[in-house]
């Protein structure tokens, strides 16, 4: 065990993240066997009823894009912030935010048009999300506070907002007491699609594709990544850090924002606490595995959507949909283990002098 | 508000105070060792629903606090050897940890949540001492747990700044390239450190479920593990100053319940939301200040360390 060590390959495994997600999910679903046979359910069964659940037919079809909307929108999200080097950890938050955008504006102004008042829903959930943003991303461009903490504390924040809300001033009336807000009005409803999804998830393709491709290919994009890789050379080359920082942080926040207008407009119809069901930190795992890049958010998107969807349906079977978030988070870690290995390998023996590691070569 | 509501408080606050700081602590030392470790949520959880278990299971909450440790261990033995060993990013890590950790402990305490509570820790009584009014009621019957966080916090303060292990620590989570040089085991210190705090947080887990709201269900730990990761910086990074916010952290969800009989017309939603807020003010106070001094924050926190790339 002491003398093994990681030196660096001289060339990467071939396969590249893809190899290393696929790892990941073999490992995950290895574990998966062992909790499933521990707590007396079938391993086979139950990963085929999530299969089923899942893709199985079209309204799992629908299910699993509907969901794959909001790991998408908040994946987008973090990879944005990402993809400049810094971490946004307040999507769940900012998803909240975005509910709560979207609700407000139904609230004031219930009887317009549903042409009308839907894009002003989902504008209010995106400034929602810009709002809830823009303190961290302020502070940290202006005064260097670490974003990862400032946005993790928002999420508790903005729970206990909609808490707040759904409990006191929001309360339906004619909800049971249960604390959940008025439904929205019929018009205000997202228009459906196919089954149980609706165009919600042509709105978020088209926004993850759209900035997908300004992230990757455009000048901004690529002053962004510049801006990322080293503060010196963007500085050098005359980007201003601190114009990027606030756009780039605040536009996080907006895309979280729209997941939770989307979310509000179609599912969900009405503001609840757990309105962002998680899904903030899970497009932080789903952007990981996309290594920040917005292209490969949605494929992860979607897959998550299946894992979460298949988890869920196999709870009539009385296995927990919990299985999901450890598929997920095993997914992850096995990912960035497989990662590590592909750049590096396992050597036996001690390095002979400092010389010899240095150039990495064993 | 008479006497009985005001012991009822301070009572509160020592136990809020308790759990909060456990975490916070273990928090501390993985952070003083440069790791930071965002799955607290996730390894309170986890270790909450393993004390109920063994409680239940053996009737001794004592073992139940150690099978709480070792469930905390376990996990943070996971983003040890993903972080640290293996040298992914800290952040990503920390977070699936939570998500891992809250998943685990609602998968395997399915069955927990209606079960009656096998055992729980009950306050200490010192005789004469705890029948001394005021202090006697509250700090002399508080729990053997709260003394041990006490101790616990004692000996972490006398370690980092009167041992050379202490020292050590400290100076792999300021510069890991100069540690190594220096002899210093690097990744070691640092797998050591964050399994201290896993152990830490699963204790706090365990002072959860088996005194502060016996019994197992599923989002008990409430969002109380964020708080011990703000606490650590709300305190600076000093055992002292994080025991000073614990109570006062503590304070604020001892009060929730408690407003309206102090005739207070604030939501108590609105005031949970303090620690948070504060916390991210003093972030922003810290920043200022440093402007002149050097950050109170472990240099190294959060950067991965591989001895090949020095």
């Amino acid at each position: 065990m002491r003398n093994l060590r990681l030196v660096r390959r001289e060339t990467p495994l071939a396969g590249g993240q893809f190899r290393a997600v696929l790892v990941g999910v073999v490992i995950a679903l290895l574990v998966g066997v062992i909790l499933l046979l521990a707590t007396g359910n079938n391993p086979v069964s139950t990963y085929l009823r999530m299969l089923d659940g899942a893709f199985g037919s079209p309204r799992a079809w629908s299910n699993t894009l509907t969901r794959a909307v909001p790991l998408g929108l908040a994946g987008l999200a973090v990879a944005v912030a990402g993809s400049m080097g810094l971490w946004n950890i307040g999507a769940e938050g900012q998803i909240i935010a975005g509910a709560i955008g979207a609700a407000w504006v139904a609230r004031l102004a219930p009887d317009l048009a549903g042409p009308l008042l839907i894009p002003l829903m989902l504008l209010g959930a995106v400034l929602g999300g810009a709002v809830l943003a823009l303190g961290p991303a302020l502070a940290r461009a202006r005064l260097g506070v670490s974003e990862i903490i400032t946005t993790l504390m928002l999420n508790e924040v903005a729970i206990r907002i909609v808490r707040y809300l759904v409990n006191g001033p929001w309360k339906d009336p004619e909800g049971n007491n249960f604390p959940i807000a008025p439904e929205i009005p019929d018009q205000a409803k997202l228009p459906g699609l196919f089954e149980r999804a609706n165009i919600g998830v042509l709105i978020a393709a088209v926004v993850v594709g759209l900035f997908g491709w300004l992230v990757s290919r455009s000048a901004w994009g690529y002053e962004l990544r510049i801006a990322g890789s080293s503060e010196r050379t963007a500085e050098y080359v005359g980007i201003s850090l601190r114009t990027k920082i606030l756009t780039v942080l605040v536009m996080s926040g907006m895309f979280a924002g729209l997941a939770g207008g989307i979310e509000l407009t179609g599912s969900a119809s009405r503001l609840v606490e757990g309105v962002a069901g998680g899904w903030g930190f899970a497009g932080i795992i789903v952007a990981a595995l996309a290594l920040m890049r917005p292209s490969g958010v949605a494929a992860v998107a979607v897959a998550f959507g299946a894992v979460q969807i298949g988890g869920l349906s196999i709870q009539t079977q009385g296995v927990p949909a919990a299985i999901a978030d450890i598929l997920q988070a095993l997914i992850l870690f096995g990912a960035l283990a497989a990662a590590v290995f592909g750049n590096y390998k396992l050597v036996r023996g001690e390095p002979a002098t400092t010389l010899d590691t240095a150039g990495g070569a064993a | 508000m008479n006497e009985q509501t005001l012991i009822g408080l301070v009572i509160a606050i020592i136990e809020f105070g308790t759990l909060l700081y456990l975490a916070a602590l273990g928090e501390l030392i993985a952070e003083k060792a440069g790791v930071l470790n965002l799955g607290v949520e996730g390894m309170m959880a986890f270790g909450g629903m393993a004390a109920f278990w063994a409680g239940v299971e053996t009737g001794n909450p004592w073992i139940a606090l150690v099978v709480a440790a070792i469930a905390g261990t376990a996990l943070a033995a996971v983003h040890a050897v993903i972080s640290v060993v293996l040298g992914a990013d800290q952040v990503v890590s920390g977070l699936a940890l939570t998500i891992l950790g809250l998943a685990m402990a609602a998968f395997l305490g399915k069955d927990l949540v209606s079960k009656p509570v096998g055992t729980q820790f009950r306050e200490l009584d010192l005789g004469p001492l705890s029948d001394i009014p005021w202090i006697g009621e509250t700090l002399f019957s508080m729990s053997a747990l709260s003394w041990l966080a006490l101790a616990l916090g004692v000996a972490t303060w006398f370690v980092f700044t009167r041992t050379s292990t202490g020292l050590a620590l400290r100076a792999v989570g300021e510069s890991a390239a100069t540690a190594d040089a220096a002899g210093l085991p690097v990744v070691r210190t640092r797998v050591i450190a964050v399994m201290i705090g896993g152990a830490l947080a699963g204790m706090s887990g365990a002072y959860l479920t088996l005194l502060l709201a016996p019994g197992w269900s599923e989002g008990t730990t409430a969002g109380r593990g964020w708080i011990a990761v703000a606490l650590v910086i709300f305190g600076a990074w000093r055992p002292g100053r994080v025991l000073i916010g614990a109570l006062l952290f503590g304070g604020l969800i001892a009060l929730e319940p408690r407003l309206q009989t102090f005739g207070v017309e604030i939501s108590p939603i609105l005031l949970s939301m303090l620690p948070y807020l504060l916390t991210i003010g003093v972030l922003i106070l810290l920043s200022i200040r440093s402007r002149n001094r050097p950050s109170a924050a472990p240099a190294a926190i959060g950067q991965t360390w591989r001895r090949e790339e020095r």
